[in-house]
């Protein structure tokens, strides 16, 4: 490994860590087409929206102009003697509930705080009535019937303004629930020290900055939409868009106050979700109208809606304040964190607290840490659930500060980094102190690559060759070299639950019927692949369904990066139960002994050869003797959450006549435990990689001087094309996770944390200049340089 | 478009005039529509749809290359004769208008027609001398470019009457040339600003210069004062110098950010500099 | 080239056109304010999707009249007399064409949403340029969004295809 330690730290430190190097799995870890890719190659209609319902209607929704308002009248009787009008709905129609719509299990970590409609406004985009018609054009045409008329309300944009004596109260009402401090507009407040001694003492340097990330959107190229029916039952059947079926069902039973048994969610393939549809955004309210009408109501967000009515990034203000040694030591950390959570506080707690439980315990600090969090609201659009979660904002703070930590004690960046990163078989206490909402678990890391992802990357980008290659660099053009590493979670301990059934066919195949979510990152094929390692069957021979509340048992659905991790578990523990029960039908046909026979390439292979085929099995276990279903079903919870590893690298080329950075080489290795399938892997990590980069140097919502959002539209919140992506590798590193199925951690939203302080790094490395808030636009670019009198 | 009551499809610009001008419905020419098809009035009742106009031929005539107002940003990008006039700046220009699929669409004639600043060939075209002909009803006329977004340009097109081509002169066959589009992204449909810049230099003085600039408003302008100072002149390190500074000054009397500002001067002084 | 003017009359706001979608000739009834997605989307070709609305994401990608071009910008009745392709005219399940094999096979397909977009506009490219570079798929990509792959394998399912295609 080039370079050796520097001579000044001891070898000890660095503590070997278990990459695997090769392992006799069958379907696990090995190549496996997505089962849903052909399909969706060859436009099956398969999507929400693609099936034609009979007497379907169409919703819109009302939007409020203003940021902050009273209804101070509103008078539907115009609209609704629009021919093709079949209902509208104001807050005067709906039952008032007070829930929240983040999905998340329950009692949700996040306040109630949100009514299908109130008679209150919070920001330009919030609800203010709905409508059902015959065509979209009646449907419009009732909207804009819809008499109104508004007490506008003093608004506050500002996190840090919102907080102070006197600013306008965006929550007064009195039924919301679990709001720490309404009249100060916090949404969720947490704060956690350890302390081992006076603050800094014995630090020789301390450094504070701030950090500031604005709102983000997810930009799946699908917007929300759902799809509200009856059955012949008069039940409730959801056909929605969403990563939370079972979350949709009680939400919507709780918001509506209707038995759960009474509603049923669909979900068929999603165009992306990223977190945007962790949410329960439209099933209320399309249902609120199916209810009315008798009738099936489709409701579609066009992109401005998505943009603005739906959920983005918490924007975030971090401040960082870290005390450290001249030999790399770091002795204090203080972190403070403010984020946007916008009109509503839906996963204002746990994003809060995943920025600090996700980042803290990265790296050893020897004497005091404190984390402080507060969620403010304000009159704008609503954060939620976006990859990354709160991690990426933390981590734009943590690994900017470590390069500027580094530099001030002329240590390597690579090295100070290597010196301080959590070991194999470490803690923290910021585990226990601080999971997803509520109390953590005290856990300490069981599987790490983060030394070998470090060194692969500095090859792959040949880190130290370019480096001298940019010394002393002059021209309009500068090169430069940044890094970022970074950890994650695999689901939530002790909360997020799964669950499975597996019941076999004449044939030796198999249906896999999961509640977990498979949002087009092949959860559904990768699920069947670990059933199929245990069973000894390839993946194909699994009929996969998923999220159906109905015929899908229970999953806590895709967040928090948790579907490999325990969904897969719960899948993996459900095939060995039906590996009990193969053994035991097969024991009778052989003859043999159970403990002598093992399941393997499609067979029941005894010790000694004898051997029967899988399809006996089913036949005899159904039609010949002793017949039943070979059925079972398992549930699995994790008592810990083992973090995924990664580095990222960046190359950067500034032009320092127009502020324009060009990344040349990105680079990101990550330590998943075992790739279920390395393919998909690498294709999230890609994915999760140039969303980041997308966040670094272009993604940023505007809003006017009132609140009103200025680019929400594709042509103006530009995500990356094929052009202006740069060369990106994926590297998976492989090491073995003891508790997670056949060594699997989770890989889905941690690349998108590296671009921002990587390329931060880099563009330091490049002209010495240092931006603290994203996007890293041109016109901050050259006025940066410009200051700092760098040209 | 709810009062759209008619489509018609020409196949001769006579007959598209025809339908544009006959009072009795309102009517609205369309040239590929990308970005004119969310935003027709509602007013409209007439949709005249050119496509199929004999309008999307590349071709030389004499020494001028005249492109049809019906060629699309990809043919014209891919068109060989295009490429090899000006140092390709006009296929180069074409490449960067949004999306393949958008340059699959639009066409110049819809490019020019309606001044926006998100159009690319403007500023190309005023900075190339280009002439446009257009079909109104007293018969085929020509005119200079710049002239056809002056206030008192008599028509309107697409209204009452046709851009049938744009003329590009011969003179400018050998022109140096460049053309910038300073963006967010790579698709972007607008820009931070678009630069055209074009020269020629004889017995190493400057015969021949033009700068264009584009994106900052509708229509695109011609930096005069950058102009002047080196029509004629033989480049030097400090007449580059002057240059720039006479561009800032014109981007000034548009009341363009110092950012826009300080970009169109680098961009300006790299094209120089490489002279 | 077209011999005759052709002047099309909507009745209640509705034009009849005739157009061939996949090689059928095809009769659609389709109101003054529809564009070519949604009416396609009406008819039955699922495959073509709504993600922007306004020519931005790609999503809406047909082949109109030879080119690969967006049909949610397209009015509906200027489609009258147009030939068209759909993603269900480049391949099926049961008889799937290269680049679709290809993009499986690649591991370019996560949600799915783009992916008929991506593939029309790949095909249109490797009829005409059966050799693309690195950076001619990219170009000819350029109108197609997405959010979930980073284009690295679908850049690569692209150039698989091109083999397969040579090969065959």
């Amino acid at each position: 490994m080039g370079g050796g330690p520097p001579p000044s730290v001891s070898l000890s430190l660095f503590v070997k860590e278990i990459v695997v190097e090769k392992n006799d799995f069958k379907v696990v870890n090995k190549r496996v087409l997505k089962m849903d890719s052909l399909g969706l190659a060859c436009g099956e209609p398969v999507f929400t929206d693609d099936v034609d319902i009979n007497g379907m209607l169409y919703g819109r929704i009302l939007w409020s102009p203003y940021a902050h308002a009273r209804i101070t009248k509103i008078d539907t009787k115009e609209a609704e003697k629009v021919p093709g009008v079949k209902a509208v709905l104001t807050y005067k129609n709906v039952p008032r509930v007070p829930h929240t719509t983040a999905g998340q299990g329950y009692p949700e970590p996040s306040p109630y705080d949100t009514y299908i409609l109130d008679n209150k406004v919070r920001f330009v985009g919030d609800r203010v009535a709905a409508v059902a018609a015959e065509t979209p054009e009646a449907a419009e045409a009732a909207l804009k019937l819809i008499k109104t008329e508004y007490e506008i309300l003093p608004a506050v944009f500002d996190t840090f303004e919102a907080m102070k004596d006197g600013a306008p109260v965006i929550h007064d009402e009195k039924d919301a629930k679990n709001i720490p401090d309404a009249r100060h507009n916090i949404a969720a407040k947490f704060e956690f020290e350890v302390k081992n001694g006076e603050w800094f003492k014995d630090a020789d340097f301390v450094i504070e900055h701030s950090y500031k990330m604005p709102y983000l959107q997810h930009c799946a190229i699908e917007p929300h939409i759902v799809i509200t029916c009856f059955d012949p039952f008069g039940r409730l059947v959801i056909r929605t868009s969403t990563q939370v079926p079972f979350h949709v069902r009680r939400i919507v039973a709780q918001a509506l106050k209707l038995p759960v048994k009474k509603i049923r969610v669909i979900k068929p393939r999603i165009g992306g979700g990223f977190g945007s549809k962790q949410e329960v955004l439209l099933e209320d309210i399309a249902a609120a109208l199916s209810l009315k009408t008798g009738k099936p109501v489709k409701i579609e967000y066009t992109r401005k809606e998505t943009f603005i009515s739906s959920r983005t990034r918490h924007p975030s203000t971090v401040r960082l304040k870290t005390g450290f040694k001249k030999d790399g030591t770091i002795t204090d950390a203080e972190m403070d964190i403010v984020l946007n959570t916008g009109a509503y506080g839906s996963h204002a707690l746990t994003v809060m607290m995943c920025s600090g439980s996700h980042t803290i315990p990265f790296y050893k600090v020897k004497n005091n840490i404190k984390f402080l969090g507060r969620s403010v609201y304000t009159n704008l659009p609503v954060a939620g659930a976006y990859r990354g979660y709160g991690a990426t904002q933390g981590f734009f703070a943590w690994e900017s500060q470590m390069d500027i930590m580094a530099a001030k004690i002329g240590m390597d960046p690579v090295e100070f980094r290597k010196m301080n990163y959590i070991r194999l078989g470490e803690g923290s206490p910021v585990f226990k102190a601080m999971g997803e909402g509520r109390e953590g678990v005290e856990q300490v890391i069981t599987s790490i690559g983060l030394y070998e992802g470090i060194e692969k990357g500095l090859k792959a980008i040949n880190w130290r060759a370019k480096k001298e290659k940019n010394k002393g660099g002059k021209g309009v053009l500068r090169r430069g070299l940044g890094m970022a590493c970074m950890m994650q979670g695999s689901g939530i301990p002790e909360v997020d639950m799964a669950s499975a059934t597996i019941k076999m066919n004449e044939d030796g195949s198999f249906n896999l019927m999961v509640g977990a979510t498979d949002l087009g990152t092949g959860s559904d094929t990768i699920l069947a692949q670990i059933a199929a390692e245990v069973l000894g069957v390839k993946a194909e021979d699994f009929i996969v369904y998923s999220s159906d509340t109905d015929l899908t048992p229970f999953d806590v659905g895709a967040y928090a990066s948790s579907t490999t991790f325990i969904s897969g578990n719960a899948v993996k523990k459900t095939a060995e139960k039906v590996r009990e029960m193969i053994i035991a039908v097969a024991a009778k046909i052989l003859d043999r002994k159970k403990e002598d026979l093992r399941l393997e390439g499609g067979k029941v292979v005894a010790n000694d050869g004898a051997a029967c085929g899988l399809s006996e099995v089913a036949n005899t276990s159904l039609y010949y003797y002793d017949q039943h279903q070979i059925i079972a079903s398992a549930s699995h919870y994790a008592h810990t959450s083992p973090p995924p590893f990664a580095a990222n690298f960046a190359e950067v080329e500034v032009d320092t006549g127009t502020g324009k950075i060009k990344i040349l080489d990105y680079v990101s290795c990550v330590d998943c435990g075992t790739a279920i399938n390395p393919e998909l892997a690498e294709g999230q990590n890609d994915g999760a990689v140039l969303n980041g980069i997308g966040h670094t140097l272009s993604e940023e919502l505007e809003f006017s001087s009132n609140g009103t959002p200025l680019n929400a539209s594709f042509r103006r919140y530009k995500i990356f094309n094929t052009l202006d992506m740069p060369p990106i590798k994926t590297f998976l590193i492989p090491t073995f996770e003891p508790n997670g199925p056949f060594g699997a951690k989770s890989v889905s939203e941690i690349g998108i944390n590296g671009p921002l302080p990587a390329v931060a790094n880099a563009l330091y490395d490049a002209v010495g200049v240092r931006l603290f808030d994203s996007p890293f636009t041109p016109e901050k670019v050259l006025a940066a340089i410009k200051k700092a009198g760098k040209k | 478009m709810s009062n759209i009551k008619y489509c018609s499809f020409p196949v001769t610009p006579k007959a598209a005039l025809a339908e544009l001008l006959s009072r009795k419905n309102e009517a609205l020419a369309v040239a590929g529509g990308t970005l004119a098809a969310k935003t027709l009035p509602e007013t409209t009742v007439n949709f005249v749809e050119l496509k199929n106009l004999p309008l999307n031929y590349i071709k030389m005539r004499g020494p001028d290359l005249v492109i049809g107002a019906m060629a699309t940003f990809d043919d014209i990008d891919n068109s060989k004769l295009v490429g090899s006039w000006a140092g390709g700046v006009i296929s180069t220009a074409a490449a960067r208008c949004s999306s393949q699929l958008i340059r699959n669409m639009a066409t110049i004639g819809g490019n020019i027609a309606r001044p926006h600043s998100f159009n690319i060939f403007p500023a190309v075209l005023l900075g190339l001398d280009a002439k446009v002909k257009i079909l109104c009803k007293t018969g085929v006329k020509t005119c200079a470019f710049s002239d056809i977004y002056l206030a008192d340009f008599k028509f309107r097109p697409g209204r009452d009457c046709l851009i049938l081509e744009v003329v590009i002169p011969g003179k400018t066959r050998n022109w140096t040339c460049r053309f910038e589009k300073f963006a967010k992204t790579e698709a972007s449909w607008e820009a931070y600003l678009t630069l055209f810049m074009a020269a020629e230099i004889n017995s190493g003085s400057m015969n021949e210069i033009r700068v264009a600039v584009g994106a900052l408003s509708p229509k695109p302008f011609r930096a005069r004062g950058a102009e002047k100072v080196l029509a004629g002149a033989e480049l030097s390190a400090g007449v580059i110098d002057a240059a720039v500074v006479e561009l800032e000054r014109d981007m000034d009397v548009v009341r363009a950010s110092e950012f826009k500002k300080e970009v169109s001067a680098s961009l300006f002084r790299r094209f120089l500099e490489v002279l | 080239m077209k011999k005759e003017s052709i002047r099309l009359e909507a009745v209640n706001g509705v034009f009849r056109i005739s157009l061939t979608v996949n090689g059928v000739k095809k009769n659609f009834a389709v109101k003054n304010n529809e564009f070519l997605l949604n009416a396609l989307r009406r008819y039955g070709y699922k495959g073509a999707k709504k993600g922007c609305d306004t020519g931005d994401c790609g999503s809406c990608t047909v082949i109109f009249n030879g080119k690969p071009a967006l049909a949610c910008l397209i009015p509906a009745f200027t489609a009258h007399g147009a030939e068209i392709t759909t993603i269900e005219g480049v391949g099926t399940v049961r008889n799937p064409h290269p680049l679709q094999e290809a993009f499986v096979e690649a591991g370019a397909v996560q949600c799915g949403f783009c992916i008929p977009g991506m593939i029309l506009s790949s095909k249109h490219l490797l009829d005409v340029n059966p050799s693309p570079s690195e950076d001619d798929i990219k170009k000819y990509l350029d109108g197609n969004l997405c959010r979930c792959t980073g284009y690295v394998k679908q850049i690569q399912a692209v150039k698989m295809a091109a083999k397969k295609i040579k090969k065959a």
